[in-house]
């Protein structure tokens, strides 16, 4: 068995494994409770990185997810005594069309999309800042409940973050491998110039894609929000780099074209076993960014496809 | 006429306009403004963003980018501070050392980004990001969270001491622009990184060892981000994980703003000073307009895009990632 042929493998090959020696190594860590907690604690990340996947899987990135996502914890507290209900979906939309400006400002005005993804973060954290008023805003207990209490309780001991994890992923994953559009995101991440030359509209896509990216990063916030009770233009912050190691140790490399939502699943749950498994070998929580850091590099490094970069810039 | 209005002449005057624009603008609007107070308030906000700018600017002629100024500059601030204080707690014993040691600190950090990113061929964008993400966890670890007090006169001297109503670290600033200038214009380091961002192939092919100058690069950055450190040190008196935050959003933007386009090539280091001035005035005239200053990151934002579209030749793009 050759490397080439072990690597689409890899992924879940180092979440078991990782689960075993962590399992091994505190034995309460296996307990179907801590499981499931652990689990519905990542949710609002996953979200975000499962948006990160469809920017990442057509060969870009999008830089901006973690301040979309703070801009909405925002958005989504100070307009649930105004629309109730609807602030759900004024979130969402309100990603997708950020989400959209990047997708508009990378394919048409020809900005690589690590930098129009990163000033249209710095738009959003304008106006989380703005509609906040610089200070972290709480919701109103009641009418949290009331409207969005369902996101965050729980049923047969199964918190519903879970179920709102699995209905997105289920919903992510019929796009992408059931219709034509997801057909076309894989066409484009495998070779832009060939995917132009059999006549797709690939800046059509590609905004899309962003626009996606963008309203799962808000479905994220709200339901960041809604678990936290309050909003502030700071409060994802820390997202971003756990979010893009989950799309990238899911095995989704950098140059787009192979995995998927399912990898950005088991990526996720990667990232999660070893944030716990810092806290129970206590490890110093200051230095897990310096963990993830490097985990981003090895990943990347093992899953890039070389042959499809003329030069590394 | 039609000579003074082509694309070429706009890009390379459209930042100078900008900024005397914006100066005058500001100036009608607020006079305190338009004072000297005010312009030494400016150059002390741009002094350590000039440095961390420059050296960015050097990656970027290549083509390439750097994002981890955050961490290093945090690292070179928290290394220099610990040293300083460890060796004497003053310019004038032995703790001096503390100042070529962020240097090297930069160096070094430099030197792994191009390392990581040549040698193990990631593209540079995530390399460093990647890379900032673990310097930021280890200024983090060196410092355990806390703040980093550096209060010796001598050293602080660069923000108290004054000539003509600016403070040194202006001066400071000034002299490491002309180092800068000077790399870029007289050494031949300095001309292969608008080689290999000229053309990369064309540069290899020519015989030029790209990945050493790509190296190279990144380590002159990375000694430009520990300078930026010291001057950051040095205004508020304090080292900290958050000494480097929000450089890399600032020194981007600066750049690209003061026209050396993405693609390489093309800018030079005192394009860098006129985008540092534009994004300064910028955020020192809103507060003083009385607009709040958070709206600085929105503006800031939709130049960034401007700039960037401004500064690419459709013509010669195939298409973008």
């Amino acid at each position: 068995m050759t490397l080439e042929r072990l690597k689409p493998h890899l992924p879940w090959i180092t979440l078991l494994a990782l689960v075993l020696v962590v399992g091994i190594g505190d034995s309460n860590f296996l307990k179907p409770q801590n499981l499931i907690a652990m689990a519905a604690d990542i949710v609002p990340l996953f979200i975000m990185a499962l948006g990160m996947t469809f920017a990442i899987y057509i060969g870009g990135i999008d830089l901006s997810a973690q301040s979309v996502a703070n801009m909405t914890t925002v958005i989504a507290t100070v307009a649930l005594p105004l629309f109730g209900p609807f602030t759900a979906l004024l979130c969402i939309v309100a990603g997708l069309a950020l989400g959209g400006v990047s997708g508009y400002v990378t394919t048409r005005l020809l900005v690589p999309s690590f930098i129009s993804t990163l000033a249209i973060g710095g738009i959003a954290y304008s106006i989380g800042q703005y509609l906040s008023g610089q200070r972290a805003l709480y919701m109103d207990a009641a009418m949290r409940d009331g409207y969005f209490g369902w996101m965050v309780g729980s049923s047969f001991g199964i918190p519903h973050e879970l179920f709102i994890g699995a209905v997105l992923v289920i919903a992510a994953y019929f796009v992408q491998s059931r219709t034509v559009f997801g057909r076309s995101l894989k066409a484009v991440g495998a070779g832009e110039p060939a995917a132009v030359a059999s006549g797709i509209n690939v800046a059509r896509i590609k905004i899309m894609a962003f626009a996606i990216s963008g309203a799962l990063a808000a479905i994220a916030g709200l339901l960041f929000s809604v678990k936290l009770s309050g909003g502030s233009p700071t409060i994802a912050n820390g997202f971003l780099l756990p979010a893009i190691v989950a799309v990238l140790v899911g095995g989704t490399p950098l140059t787009g074209g192979v995995g998927g939502v399912i990898n950005t699943l088991i990526g996720t749950l990667i990232v999660a076993v070893i944030r716990s498994s810092m806290l129970y070998f206590e490890v110093d929580a200051t230095r897990q960014q310096m963990v993830f850091g490097l985990v981003l590099i090895i990943a990347i490094a093992m899953t890039i496809d070389r042959s499809k970069l003329r030069v590394v810039k | 006429m039609n000579d003074l209005l082509t694309r070429d002449m706009l890009v390379k005057w459209a930042p100078l306009i900008v900024l005397i624009v914006l100066v005058l603008m500001f100036a009608l609007i607020e006079p305190r403004f338009f004072s000297v107070r005010n312009f030494a308030r400016i150059g002390i906000s741009s002094a350590p963003a000039l440095m961390v700018a420059i050296g960015v600017t050097f990656i970027i002629i290549m083509g390439s980018i750097d994002l981890s100024m955050e961490g290093t500059v945090s690292v070179c601030a928290v290394a220099f501070a610990f040293c300083f204080l460890a060796l004497g707690g003053t310019l004038w014993s032995a703790a001096w050392l503390a100042l070529p040691l962020a240097l090297v600190v930069g160096a070094v950090i430099g030197l792994i980004n191009g390392l990581v990113h040549v040698k193990l061929k990631i593209p540079s964008f995530m390399a460093s990001l990647a890379m900032g993400f673990v310097g930021t966890g280890f200024a983090l670890l060196l410092t355990g969270g806390d703040r980093v007090r550096i209060e010796d006169e001598a050293f602080r001297s660069l923000l108290t001491v004054r000539w003509f109503n600016f403070p040194i670290m202006c001066y400071v600033a000034l002299a490491f622009l002309l180092i800068a200038w000077f790399i870029q214009t007289r050494t031949t380091l300095g001309r292969n990184f608008y080689a290999v961002g000229g053309g990369e192939e064309l540069a290899h092919a020519s015989g030029l060892n790209v990945n050493r100058v790509r190296v190279l690069g990144f380590m002159l950055a990375g000694v430009f981000y520990a300078v930026g450190a010291l001057l950051a040190v040095g205004r508020i008196g304090i080292a900290e994980t958050a000494t480097g935050s929000n450089f890399m959003f600032v020194s981007i933007t600066s750049v690209v703003v003061g026209g050396t386009a993405l693609w390489g090539g093309i800018g030079g280091v005192f394009n860098t000073l006129i985008g540092v001035l534009i994004v300064n005035v910028i955020g020192n005239g809103m507060v003083v307009v009385g607009l709040p200053g958070y709206v600085q990151d929105g503006v800031l934002g939709l130049l960034v895009i401007i700039a960037v579209v401004l500064s690419t030749d459709r013509k010669s793009v195939d298409f973008v990632k």
